[in-house]
C-alpha cells in the first residue's frame, strides 16, 4: 500500500483551499472595516473628505509629485489627461460590464467613433459641416448609442460567449469600416480636429495638442458629472433591474423587469459614453485615423474593469487610471504591457477575483425602502439578544411576528 | 370561467418538441399537481405558462385574456409568478433584495404587509434578513424563491419542483407551506417529482410523459391509481 493516497492529497488541497477561502474574508473584512469606518462619518465630514480628493485629483498634474511623474519620457499633464480618458472609458464600459453584466469586447469600437465624429465635424481635412468642437460631444454620445442599439437589437438575445464574440467582431468591423470607407481616410486620417474655444492672457489657445492640463481638468469635470449620474441611475430601478439581470436573467424576468429593453439601455448608455470619450481622445491630440482602434486596446478597457472591480464606480476609475498609467511611467515596460496586464489579470483571478475595489454590498445602498424595512424589523428584535432567564423560549421568529401583527395594526 | 386555459400547447427547442396537444385547466383557488418523469416536460410546461418559452402552436389563457404572446415579465402584474426550478436566487443580493425585487413590478406600491406575510410564513428569512442570499442554504433559498414570488402578491403561483433537494422533513415544511399559501387565497400550480405528498394536497392532478397528458383526476383518484402508484410512487 502506497502512503501517498489519493485521499489525503485531496484532503491536503482541500486545506489549501480553506486557507485560501479564509485569506479572502480576511481582506474582505478589511474592505468592510474601511467601508463601516466611512459610514461611520458624518455627511460633512464625509464631503469635507471627497472635496480634498477631489481637490488632489484636480491639481495633481500641477504638483507633478516626483517618482510618480511619469517625465521626462512622457509630459505629465497629458499622462494625467490619458489616465482620466481610461478612467472614463471604465467608467462606461463598467455600466456594460460591471452592471448589467453583459461580456462587451469591442467597446474600442464605440470609442473609434465618437472620434469619428469629432473627426468628421471639425476636421480640416473633412468636407461635413463644420460645428464647434464641444457641440461634437454631445453628436458623438448621440452617434454612438445609435450604433449601440444598432448592435444590441439584434445580438442582446445572444448570451455569454455569443455575445462576447459578435460584440469583438464589432469592434474590428469599425475599425476595417475606417479603412475601406474612403470618406473616413484610412491610415491618413484627418488632421487639425477642433478644440474648445479660449485663450490665455498672452491670446494664445487654452486647449492645444501640446498642453494637457486644460484637457485633463475637462475630463475629470466630465468624469464627476458622469459619476453622480450613473450613481443616479443606479439607485434607480433601472440600477436595480441591472444587478438582477446580471444575476440571473430569466429570475429577473419572472419579476417583472423587461430584460431585454435594460440590457439595451446599458449598451446605449455605456456606448455614449465610450463616445464621449473617443471625442476627447480625438480633441486633444487633433488627429484621428484607423491605427488607434485595435482589438487589444479593447481588452485593455475590459482588463481596467476587472482590474478595479466590476460593478464599483471608484473602483473601475482607479483600475482606468492605472492602466493608462503603467506604460507611460514605466516606458521600458511598455512594449510588454499586454504581457504585464495579462499576468497582472491571472493573478488577480487567483488571488482577489472581485477586483482591487470590489463592489459594495448592495445592502443599504440602494433602495431607501429596503433601509426602512430592515431597520423597522430590526428595531424589535434587539431585546432578544438577553430574554429573562426563566422565559418560555419564543417560538422561532416569534418577535418577529409579533412586531408584524403590531406593524398592521399601525397600518 | 377557469383561471388558467392551457388549449393544444406545443413547445420545441429548435426541432425538438419538448411539449404537444397540451391542455391544462387551473380553477381559482385550487392547487393543481403535475407529475411525471424526467424529462418529461414539466418545467417546459411551467416556464411556458410564465413566458419564459414560446408556444409554438396553441393558446394560453389566464382570466380569460390571451397571454399567448405576452412577454414574461408582462405576466406578473397579471398575477403570475413562478418558483423556477434551482430557485434562481439573485446571489449577491440579500434576503432583503431578492424580497424587494418581487415586488418590482408593482412599482412604487407599499409591499409591507406582503413583507410581513412571507415573514409570517418563513421566520427563518427574517432571521436572516441581511444574508446574500447565494450563501443560503438549498432549504433556505428554496423558502426565499417562494417568499419572492409571494412578494409580487400573485393570483397564480407556478412552484416548479419545491421539494428538490430537500430533506424529508423540510420537504414536509414546504408542502405544509404550500397549503397554507392556497389557504390564504392564492391559486397554485405545482410541478413535484415527491408525487406522494404533491398528490396528497391536490384538487386536481395531471401526469405529464413525454410531451403529452397520459391522465388527469382529482388527487385522491392519482393517488389510488395503481399504475400511478407502481410508476410515481415507488410501490410495487
Ligand atoms: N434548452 C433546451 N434545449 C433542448 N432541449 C431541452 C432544453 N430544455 C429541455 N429540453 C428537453 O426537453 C424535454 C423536457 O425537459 P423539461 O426540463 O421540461 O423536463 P422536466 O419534466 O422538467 O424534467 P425534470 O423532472 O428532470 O426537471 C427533455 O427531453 C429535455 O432534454
Ligand atoms: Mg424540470
Amino acid at each position: 500500500m502506497s502512503n501517498h493516497s489519493p485521499l489525503g492529497s485531496v484532503g491536503a488541497t482541500q486545506t489549501a483551499i480553506g486557507e485560501e477561502l479564509a485569506d479572502v474574508t480576511k481582506k474582505h473584512k478589511r474592505t468592510a472595516a474601511l467601508r463601516q469606518w466611512w459610514n461611520d462619518r458624518s455627511r460633512l465630514q464625509q464631503w469635507l473628505m471627497l472635496l480634498v480628493v477631489v481637490a488632489l485629483a484636480y491639481l495633481l498634474p500641477v504638483i507633478n509629485p516626483p517618482l510618480i511623474t511619469t517625465e521626462p519620457a512622457n509630459d505629465f499633464a497629458i499622462s494625467c489627461f490619458n489616465m482620466a480618458l481610461y478612467a472614463l472609458v471604465a467608467l462606461g464600459l463598467n455600466v456594460v460590464v460591471g452592471q448589467a453584466g453583459l461580456l462587451d469586447l469591442g467597446y474600442i469600437g464605440f470609442f473609434a467613433v465618437g472620434a469619428y465624429v469629432a473627426a468628421l465635424w471639425t476636421s480640416s481635412d473633412s468636407t461635413f459641416v463644420h460645428i464647434p468642437y464641444l457641440a461634437t460631444l454631445p453628436l458623438a454620445m448621440i452617434v454612438t448609442v445609435v450604433f449601440g442599439i444598432a448592435l444590441g437589437l439584434p445580438t442582446l438575445r445572444l448570451r455569454g460567449d455569443y455575445l462576447a464574440i459578435v460584440t469583438l467582431g464589432f469592434g474590428e468591423i469599425i475599425r476595417l469600416l475606417a479603412t475601406i470607407i474612403p470618406g473616413l481616410k484610412g491610415n491618413t486620417g484627418f488632421q487639425n480636429l477642433g478644440r474648445p474655444p479660449g485663450t490665455n492672457a498672452d491670446g494664445e489657445a487654452l486647449f492645444t495638442a501640446s498642453n494637457g492640463l486644460p484637457w485633463y481638468w475637462l475630463v475629470v469635470t466630465i468624469i464627476i458629472i458622469v459619476a453622480v449620474l450613473l450613481g443616479n441611475l443606479e439607485r434607480s430601478r433601472v440600477g436595480r433591474a441591472w444587478i438582477a439581470i446580471r444575476e440571473d436573467e430569466d429570475a429577473a424576468e419572472i419579476m417583472g423587469v423587461p430584460t431585454f429593453n435594460f440590457k439595451l439601455a446599458a449598451f446605449g448608455t455605456g456606448a455614449a459614453i465610450g463616445g464621449l470619450a473617443g471625442a476627447l481622445m480625438g480633441g486633444q491630440v487633433g488627429f484621428v485615423n484607423n491605427q488607434k482602434f485595435d482589438v487589444p486596446t479593447s481588452i485593455l478597457f475590459l482588463a481596467a474593469v476587472v482590474l478595479g472591480g466590476r460593478g464599483n464606480k471608484v473602483g473601475v476609475i482607479l483600475g482606468g487610471a492605472i492602466v493608462a498609467y503603467i506604460p507611460l511611467r514605466f516606458t521600458e515596460l511598455a512594449a510588454y504591457k499586454y504581457l504585464i496586464f495579462g499576468i497582472v489579470l491571472v493573478l488577480l483571478m487567483i488571488f482577489r477575483p472581485q477586483g482591487l475595489f470590489p463592489a459594495k454590498a448592495h445592502l443599504l445602498t440602494y433602495g431607501s425602502r429596503i433601509r426602512r424595512w430592515v431597520k423597522k424589523e430590526q428595531a424589535p428584535a434587539q431585546p432578544e439578544g438577553g430574554p429573562p432567564p426563566g422565559s418560555a423560549p419564543p417560538a422561532p421568529g416569534g418577535s418577529t411576528a409579533q412586531s408584524t401583527r403590531r406593524a398592521r395594526k399601525e397600518t | 370561467m377557469s383561471m388558467l386555459e392551457v388549449n393544444n400547447l406545443e413547445v420545441r427547442y429548435g426541432r425538438i418538441r419538448a411539449i404537444e396537444k397540451l391542455d391544462l385547466t387551473v380553477e381559482r383557488g385550487e392547487i393543481v399537481t403535475l407529475i411525471g418523469a424526467n424529462g418529461a416536460g414539466k418545467t417546459t410546461t411551467m416556464r411556458a405558462i410564465a413566458g419564459l418559452l414560446a408556444a409554438s402552436r396553441g393558446s394560453i389563457r389566464f382570466e380569460d385574456r390571451d397571454i399567448t404572446k405576452l412577454k414574461a415579465y408582462k405576466r406578473v402584474p397579471l398575477g403570475i409568478s413562478l418558483v423556477p426550478e434551482g430557485r434562481g436566487i439573485f446571489g449577491s443580493m440579500t434576503v432583503m433584495e431578492n424580497l424587494d425585487m418581487g415586488t418590482y413590478s408593482r412599482s412604487g406600491k407599499k409591499a409591507d404587509s406582503e413583507l410581513d406575510r412571507v415573514f409570517e410564513l418563513f421566520p427563518r428569512l427574517a432571521e436572516r434578513r441581511t444574508q446574500a442570499g447565494g450563501t443560503m442554504s438549498g432549504g433556505e433559498q428554496q423558502m426565499l424563491a417562494i417568499a419572492r414570488a409571494l412578494m409580487a402578491r400573485p393570483d397564480m403561483l407556478l412552484l416548479d419542483e419545491p421539494s428538490m433537494g430537500l430533506a424529508p422533513q423540510f420537504i414536509r415544511q414546504i408542502f405544509r407551506i404550500i397549503k397554507e399559501i392556497n389557504a390564504q387565497g392564492t391559486t397554485v400550480l405545482l410541478v413535484e417529482q415527491n408525487a406522494n405528498q404533491a398528490l396528497a394536497i391536490a384538487n386536481h392532478a395531471l401526469v405529464l410523459e413525454s410531451g403529452r397528458i397520459t391522465k388527469t383526476g382529482t388527487g385522491r383518484e392519482l393517488l389510488a391509481d395503481p399504475s400511478i402508484k407502481e410508476a410515481y410512487l415507488g410501490v410495487a
